[in-house]
């Protein structure tokens, strides 16, 4: 049995990821420092599984997971920031809309960042007129960069991570009814806001800007999409993913061979976009390697410190109290909010192999969600982890990557946006009453 | 009511005027009422620009991956403080330079409260513009700038509101015999800005006859000081600010002068603050001093 204090490191770094961010910033902007608290909570880890039965092949496994995750991380963002639209259009609501349902879709091809990186400056131009534009950022947080990666592994972080213990690719379509009522409620939601500001707005007295030139000018014309042979790479990589997730198992075996074929694969498509894409695509997104580099070093502490942490809720998760689908949306959805959502999903997962476990049928294990995603009482509780974890990722700017990357492109255009309290005001106003039609609906 | 003239040897000068440079109206109005006065009294003007850098670059609460982004936009919207405070600087120095003022501009970073506080030690009073946002990057209104400057200036502070004052000589001397509000008189007339001007003592209290003591003990006060002001006693149930501002519109005052924060943070929290009312809602220049 997993003894708890093997799982402190995970919760004190997954706090530590939070709190740290922001009272001491910047000590935390050092890629250098970051690395270094992450291998300083997985020391604890490291020692603990070097005398655990299968402690190695434990991190070894983790080691190929760690890498997967990274490998498509790092390939939908270089693919991503290789497209661009460029060009002018006016902010009206049925524009911004449109941009905002588009991105409700294209979230779940090239990730939730990916869809926040094409869309939120074309938006910001689009609206760089208006008074009253603290509403649009805001939207597009939670459906965009939130909202719209529900509906396959690409989509969000989380979802991948299951897709790498197991879970089949297309199984996150099942979750089709759930994306459709959030991001339709909150589109609707979106057109009457919008469309009652661009009311107020056209009775205030006319000036020539009600905002500031945006510091990052970006140049006008007719719309077009640049860098769009991205497209192909896109699906290149979205292809190595699904035919190695699908059929690997089958033809390369379940270890390193095919662990390597399928990072092979997706970076093969990296290099190959960021070979390809014109500089001038690479300047006006700002593409710079710093979020990789970022994630990739403070990822090593969640996936090591994890190791534990799953065992420990696999073993006892039937008696910690969370039993039932709507318990499990809640509380991943709540952690996510205010942690980040991977590491979350994973948690709440596993918890869910221990209760399902205890549900009958096969005993389930934290390393194969595939057999939860199959289990009649696994598929629910898993359902509910992934629509909590990667739903309420939007309730603050620290439950998903792309909420503060959002914010701070929108006010380098001079947008203001909401304060930490103020983006939570918000979130709890309109996602909350959402989230607990979703849990009456579905769970 | 003739202009008053000081005995001889008791009036310092103000030698040396800061004022804090952004882009709002008040502002605008500041600048000019600073160049006045240094006309009038052969000073020198220092215009403080401040780049808000601490608040800038201030901790944030975000998901993975989101320091990268924080560092970039920190260093866009540093980028554009810059490139702001050149702007301004570059307009106070033409304004003076065709006023034929003496002035300097300081670029400074850091808080700006503090940024402010710490340069005012070094002259004899500072103009800000009452709608002047020092936090520009990052907020939209910068309230903590204005709390902690009008709590803790440790000189005259003159805020200048955003629309045009009807140029004139009147002064209004806010007077409720506290010792804030005898320090602030007496900083006015020090200051030198009381001479030539047309002093008018205003009470505002309850009671008649308590007023019309306070109010006389003021007139006498600067009689002492070789200035002659005529008393306004006003016995009012409105709230201070509220009858104060009426009676210097009706002397048609250019200028009043109070006491700031004469009461405890206690009673401003259960009453409310004079002064706070005062800023908010006149539209007449404003010394205060502490």
């Amino acid at each position: 049995m997993t003894p708890f204090w093997a799982v402190l490191p995970f919760l004190v770094y997954l706090l530590g990821i939070a709190v740290v961010p922001i009272f001491f910033g910047h000590f935390w902007e050092k890629n250098r420092n970051k690395l270094i608290v992450a291998l300083l909570v997985s020391l604890p880890v490291f020692l603990y599984l070097s005398s655990a039965p299968h402690g190695g092949a434990l991190l070894g496994r983790t080691a190929l997971d760690y890498l997967s995750f990274m490998a498509l991380l790092t390939a939908l963002f270089t693919i991503s920031g290789g497209i661009c639209l460029r060009g002018a259009l006016v902010g009206s609501p049925l524009v911004n809309t449109a941009f905002l349902a588009v991105g409700s879709v294209i979230g779940s091809l090239v990730g939730t960042t990916g869809a926040s990186v094409l869309l939120i400056r074309p938006l910001l131009r689009a609206n760089d007129r208006r008074a009253y534009a603290t509403h649009i950022v805001v939207f597009f947080i939670f459906i965009v960069s939130n909202g719209a990666g529900l509906l396959t592994p690409l989509g969000d972080p989380p979802l991948f991570l299951g897709f790498l213990h197991g879970v089949p690719f297309t199984w996150t379509l099942r979750l089709l009814p759930h994306w459709a009522l959030v991001n339709g409620a909150l589109l609707a939601l979106f057109a009457v806001i919008d469309r009652i500001q661009f009311m107020r707005e056209r009775r205030l007295p006319r000036r020539r800007s009600h905002t500031p030139a945006p510091l990052v000018v970006e140049a006008a014309g007719r719309l077009q999409l640049q860098g769009t042979l991205n497209l192909v790479w896109l699906a290149g990589m979205v292809g190595v993913v699904f035919l190695v997730g699908s059929f690997g198992e089958r033809y390369l075996g379940d270890g390193v061979l095919r662990a390597a074929v399928q990072i092979a694969g997706t970076l093969l498509f990296a290099a190959l976009s960021y070979k390809t894409t014109r500089p001038e695509v690479h300047e006006v997104n700002r593409f710079s390697w710093g979020p990789v580099i970022e994630v990739a070093v403070v990822f090593v502490g969640v996936f090591v410190t994890m190791i534990p942490a799953m065992s420990f809720l696999g073993e006892r998760g039937s008696t910690l109290g969370i039993t039932k689908p709507w318990q499990f949306f809640w509380a991943s959805g709540a952690l996510s909010s205010v942690l980040d959502n991977a590491p979350t999903y994973l948690t709440f997962a596993s918890l869910a192999t221990g209760v399902a476990s205890a549900a009958g049928g096969a005993v389930l294990s934290p390393d194969n969600l595939g057999a939860l995603a199959a289990h009649p009482v696994g598929r629910e509780l898993l359902t509910a982890v992934s629509c909590g974890a990667v739903l309420m990722g939007a309730v603050t700017y620290m439950g998903n990557g792309p909420n503060f990357m959002v914010k701070a492109i929108a006010e380098q255009h001079r947008m203001r946006t909401p304060s930490f309290l103020g983006y939570t005001l918000w979130s709890f106003a309109i996602l909350i009453p959402i989230f607990l039609v979703v849990s009456h609906v579905f769970f | 009511m003739s202009s008053s003239e000081p005995r001889a040897g008791l009036t310092a000068m103000a030698k040396s005027l800061l004022v804090g440079l952004e882009d709002s109206a008040g502002t605008d109005r500041a600048t000019e009422l600073a160049i006045e006065i240094a006309q009038a009294q052969g000073a020198r003007l220092v215009g403080l620009a401040i780049i808000d850098e601490p608040d800038i670059t201030a901790g944030a609460a975000m998901g993975i991956g989101g320091s990268s982004y924080k560092q970039d936009r920190d260093k866009i919207l540093i980028e554009d403080a810059h490139r702001r405070a050149r702007e301004h600087e570059e307009l106070f120095e033409h304004r003076c330079k065709k006023a034929s003022v003496p002035a300097r501009v300081l670029e400074v970073s850091g808080r700006p409260a503090e940024m402010i506080l710490e340069e005012l030690q070094h002259h004899d009073m500072v103009l800000l513009g009452r709608d002047a946002n020092f936090r520009f990057e990052t907020q939209a209104a910068d309230t903590r700038t204005w709390d902690l400057v009008l709590h803790r200036a440790s000189r005259p502070l003159i805020v200048v509101p955003e629309n045009e004052v009807a140029s004139s000589n009147a002064v209004a001397l806010a007077y409720d015999g506290s010792v804030a509000a005898t320090r602030a008189m007496r900083s006015f007339v020090s200051s030198g800005l009381a001479r030539g001007r047309e002093l008018h003592v205003v009470t505002v209290h309850e009671n008649g006859a308590t007023g019309w003591e306070i109010a006389t003990e003021a007139v006498q006060a600067l009689e002492e000081l070789g200035y002659k002001a005529q008393l306004h006693n006003i016995v009012s149930v409105l709230p201070l600010a509220k009858a104060l501002l009426q009676t210097a519109a009706s002397v048609n005052a250019s200028l009043i002068v109070m006491g700031a924060f004469a009461h405890s943070r206690l009673r401003h929290l259960f009453r409310g603050s004079a002064t706070q009312q005062l800023v908010e809602q006149t539209t007449i220049p404003l010394f205060l001093t502490h």
